[in-house]
């Protein structure tokens, strides 16, 4: 009849993603979803330390759930002034609409806003084809090979991604 | 709680009896003064003033002051000392008798408040104050021929006052005496006296209700008509009209005005109800049609896609339940189940619901979409398929299908970890399936994902609660409660009644009957606060012409322990008190007795346990009084008035409650009939009362009152299986005593011989075990009774007839029961 179709109508999805603070609050949920996303399993300490990060940790929201979630870090080795990016990851079920994307946005609007970046890189597993092809979509490369990288997966070795922070221009949008 | 001083100036003249000299009276002045300006502390040095002069040492006047202020500063018992000393002193003093009608007001004496005011009134006749808080002490008790008669001396006192006439109408209103109520109303108004635009369409609408209460229902549609346009709340007034147009059967206007209505707001759900009535639908599709023209017309109310589903059936319903289902799943509508739950009376209904679920489950698995015809368009979000997992667990769950449920809730919990919803369901199925424990850790692990959140803290709180972990739950209310002072306290001072309930049943599972008691009395006290709240509200309603409100609030507070609260606490406590006569508590003097025979390390554990419960009461004592320990962060202002305000109500108080002292009360079957006589009055419509009166009256052998008990219950549910236990109980009783007065062993028989229906106890009981054989609690009823009597005469049942019974049991395939059945040996 007329009426259910009109009904039915209204029943097109909504699909919004925000972004969120990494708070004392919410942080078992970032926790939960790391025990999820990652093969990776991190200590009490590094939720103790993402609590400081500020920007440089955040909840990626679909719908208004937790779906991913990215934490970075300032790191001065090599002599080098480097983000590294240590976790950016989402649910399996809300993968390839874009949340990645927005994560990642919000990585190099923050490497941006510093300035003082000299580049930001991470690491992939050299099995994780899926990550590698989106990060060099968005102008990562792989600089190098460690071996035995990770001590309880396989494979153990792992790529170092990394992309230069002066190529950063002011639209980075890539439609996935 | 005294929250406004009542005025003593009015007559400021001094005793007759007792005259004060000059120096005093100004002092004296001063004392009053300082009173009304709340100075209480500057009061009193004015009023030792007057005392410490040898001659007006017992001036009466005087020492009643002092004793209101006393009072207002937290010291009861001086006040009441110095008011008696006052009264004594000089008994012809219409203000010392104000005085202690004040104070005993404030303790809560209200026929001993009503007394003094009444002699303070035959001293000074025309002393509005004195006149005022009779009027109010009497509506508060609900004299009503007094508060009439008070009222009545008000309104010729000061005619000129609106009140005054307010007052009076109101007075002959809660007397049910509409005429005259409605001649006072339309003096008043003819009197032009000054009044907002607000409070003349209050006085509108009070006067409709008062038109509608007596029955006359079209002089209330003239009058509402008459004075539409003056009337602002328009809700009210077209409310109103609906009510009064379908009572006078013209129906057509009435379906006009709930349309109105239904432009206003399209998700009340009376409206439609009297809409239908008034369109009065001869088919399906015509009642359809109400609910058609709403959808259309507002495109975001939901109620009217929802209304539907509870009168069509077929096909019909299949349709509409598809197009309702996909538009709530799509927007992630949590509340889903609950809002379907009242089809799941229907069997057929629910097989729809459950095979439209997994249709639309299994589509969006695979091509996400609600099913595979759906265009491409129609693509849904994660989050659709992921709110479809958690309908059907939450549909299986009501269902008592325990492994379906936790298969499709841990399906959502792979699909998305995160989500606190989640978790609640989880252990909702555990819970319903009886593993309170484990429900209790699924709550938790829902609730460390976002503590910010209130609601799943207080939720995993009661699952705490449920599980007996009461340390653990107060621990857990304590992250959003006030800090300074322990979770219990606050939680009690904010009347969080569900708290104190779950707490109190959770103690009754452990078997500490005291601390149960003690939080049966902490809600029962609730409810005395919440009856002596109305009391500022008879001045403040009078005041804003707020009358219909006001009417409705006495109404409300009337039948305030009809609440069920208070069922819940009461049956607790008199569950409790019953368990304590049946079995009484070793009291602690015994104790002592036995401490002699003791090994030192036996006494010295017995002894620290005893200091340990003195210093708990102690502290529970210093925390009411407000003088905490940990560094308080409060103003100082607002510390000194939540001190005054607590020592207010400890002053109101009897004692403080403490367990030890609840549990081993020397009448707990007259503590029983405390809790019992509301319920007995409010909810007799409940067949527990009666069972639970019956369990009392039977310990103090009263066979009239047990016989009333029973009769009640089976007006009310005759195939009760405890009914029948009282039932056979009562017989028993009957026979066994001999010597009963002749009127009542009369009574007695020929009732139990209309109630047993049978010709005598054990062909009553073997009825009901085949009338029932299909359910196990009526079984143990009627297997319980033959048991009993198998030990007392056993000539009726052999052995092997009762092994039977106890076989059958076991074998029995019980309707809807999750019970292990343990053996009784």
């Amino acid at each position: 009849s007329r009426m259910i179709k009109s009904m039915a109508v209204a029943a097109a999805g909504r699909r919004t993603t925000d972004l969120g603070d990494v708070t004392p609050h919410n942080i078992r949920q970032l926790r939960t979803l790391n025990t999820v996303v990652f093969p990776v399993t991190y200590n009490d300490k590094f939720y103790k330390d993402v609590l400081e990060l500020g920007e440089l940790a955040k909840l990626a929201y679909f719908n208004d759930i937790v779906v991913g979630g990215v934490c970075c870090r300032v790191d001065t080795s090599q002599d080098k002034r480097r983000l590294y990016i240590m976790t950016l990851g989402c649910l399996r079920p809300y993968r390839r609409r874009g949340i990645g994307t927005v994560l990642l946005d919000h990585v190099f609007k923050v490497c941006k806003e510093d300035g003082k970046f000299d580049s930001i890189y991470l690491h992939v597993q050299v099995s994780n084809d899926e990550a590698l092809s989106f990060y060099q979509k968005f102008g990562f490369n792989i600089k190098e090979k460690e071996d035995r990288y990770y001590k309880r997966i396989e494979p153990a070795d792992a790529y170092v991604l990394e992309k230069d922070a002066s190529e950063l221009v002011s639209s980075q949008l890539v439609a996935c | 709680a005294l929250r406004v001083v009542p005025s003593i100036l009015s007559r400021q003249g001094m005793s007759k009896s007792q005259p004060l000299p000059p120096k005093e009276q100004t002092l004296f002045k001063r004392v009053l003064k300082c009173y009304e300006q709340k100075q209480f502390k500057n009061g009193l040095k004015f009023a030792k003033q007057i005392l410490s002069n040898p001659k007006q040492s017992e001036h009466g006047e005087t020492l009643a002051m002092k004793g209101l202020m006393l009072n207002a500063l937290g010291k009861k018992d001086e006040a009441f000392d110095h008011a008696r000393r006052g009264l004594k002193s000089d008994i012809r003093s219409h203000v010392c008798w104000h005085v202690y009608g004040l104070l005993q007001r404030a303790d809560r004496k209200f026929d001993e408040a009503i007394k003094c005011y009444r002699n303070a009134l035959k001293l000074d006749q025309e002393n509005l104050q004195i006149m005022r808080d009779l009027s109010l002490l009497q509506v508060q008790m609900r004299d009503l021929e007094g508060y009439r008669e008070t009222r009545y001396q008000l309104l010729q006192q000061r005619p000129a006052q609106r009140q005054s006439w307010i007052g009076y109408a109101v007075s002959y209103h809660l007397l049910k005496e509409y005429s005259m109520a409605l001649s006072i109303i339309e003096q008043f108004s003819d009197t032009q006296m000054e009044t907002l635009e607000y409070e003349k369409s209050e006085l509108f609408l009070y006067q409709n209700m008062l038109l509608v209460e007596s029955g006359q229902h079209q002089a209330a549609v003239d009058h509402l008509e008459k004075f539409e346009s003056q009337v602002v709340d328009k809700i009210s007034l077209l409310e109103a009209k609906g009510d009064l147009l379908m009572t006078l059967g013209r129906q057509s206007e009435a379906a006009l005005v709930y349309r109105e209505l239904l432009e206003r707001n399209p998700e009340n759900i009376l409206y439609y109800r009297r809409l239908e009535e008034a369109r009065q639908p001869a088919t399906v599709e015509e009642r359809l049609a109400i609910y058609a023209e709403q959808i259309e017309h507002r495109h975001s109310a939901s109620l009217p896609r929802r209304l539907p589903l509870s009168f069509l059936t077929g096909e019909k319903f299949q349709g509409f339940l598809d197009a309702y289902m996909r538009r709530m799943l799509a927007k992630g509508a949590a509340p889903l189940f609950k809002l379907l739950k009242c089809l799941y009376s229907d069997a057929e209904k629910v097989q729809t619901i459950e095979q439209t679920a997994l249709g639309f489950l299994e589509s969006l698995a695979t091509c996400e979409k609600f099913s595979p015809e759906d265009a491409d368009s129609d693509i849904q979000p994660p989050t659709t398929e992921l709110w479809t997992l958690h309908l059907i667990a939450r549909h299986f769950c009501y269902l008592h299908q325990w492994e379906k449920a936790l298969e499709y809730i841990n399906r959502a919990l792979e699909h998305t970890p995160t989500l606190v919803e989640l978790y609640v369901v989880k252990g909702k199925i555990y819970k319903s399936a009886g593993d309170c424990q484990k429900a209790a850790e699924c709550l938790n692990d829902g609730r460390m994902l976002d503590t910010a959140d209130r609601y799943i803290n207080c939720k995993c709180a009661k699952y705490m609660l449920q599980s007996d972990q009461v340390e653990r739950a107060e621990e857990l209310c304590s992250m959003f409660t006030r800090e300074g002072s322990s979770a219990a306290d606050t939680l009690n001072e904010m009347q969080c009644i569900w708290f104190e309930r779950e707490c109190a049943l959770s103690y009754q599972r452990q078997g500490q009957w005291g601390k149960a008691l003690q939080k049966c009395h902490e809600i029962e006290r609730h409810f005395v606060e919440i009856f002596d709240d109305q009391f500022d509200f008879h001045t403040y309603c009078m005041r804003k012409m707020t009358l219909r409100s006001y009417v409705e609030l006495l109404q409300v507070e009337d039948k305030l322990r009809s609440h069920p609260f208070y069922f819940d606490a009461a049956r607790l406590a008199i569950e409790i008190y019953i368990r304590l006569y049946d079995k009484p508590l070793v009291a602690q003097h015994s104790v002592d007795d036995q401490l002699a025979e003791m090994s030192e390390q036996e006494k010295k554990k017995l002894l620290s346990k005893q200091r340990k419960a003195q210093k708990k009461a102690a502290h529970k004592q210093q925390v009411h009084s407000g003088q905490d320990k940990d560094g308080v962060k409060k103003d100082a202002k607002e510390k000194e008035v939540k001190q005054a305000d607590s020592e207010k109500r400890e002053s109101g108080k009897d004692q403080i409650l403490l367990p030890e002292e609840l549990e081993t009360t020397k009448e707990p079957l007259e503590e029983a009939l405390k809790f019992l006589r509301p319920l007995q009055t409010l909810v007799s419509g409940r067949v527990e009362t009666h069972l639970l009166a019956y369990r009392i009256y039977c310990r103090k052998k009263k066979l009239l009152l047990m016989l009333q008990s029973v009769k009640r219950a089976a007006a009310i549910d005759q195939n009760h299986h405890e009914l029948h236990e009282h039932i056979v109980d009562l017989a028993l009783a009957v026979a066994a005593s001999e010597s009963l007065a002749r009127p009542v062993s009369a009574i007695l028989r020929t009732s139990l011989l209309a109630l047993l229906d049978a010709p005598d106890v054990y062909e009553f009981n073997s009825q009901f075990r085949s009338t029932h054989a299909k359910s196990l609690p009526h079984l143990l009823s009627g297997t319980y009774r033959d048991r009993k009597q198998l030990l007392l005469c056993s000539e009726r049942y052999t052995l092997v007839q009762v092994h039977s019974i106890y076989n059958c049991l076991y074998e029995l395939s019980v309707e809807s029961q999750n019970v292990r059945i343990c053996c009784w040996g």
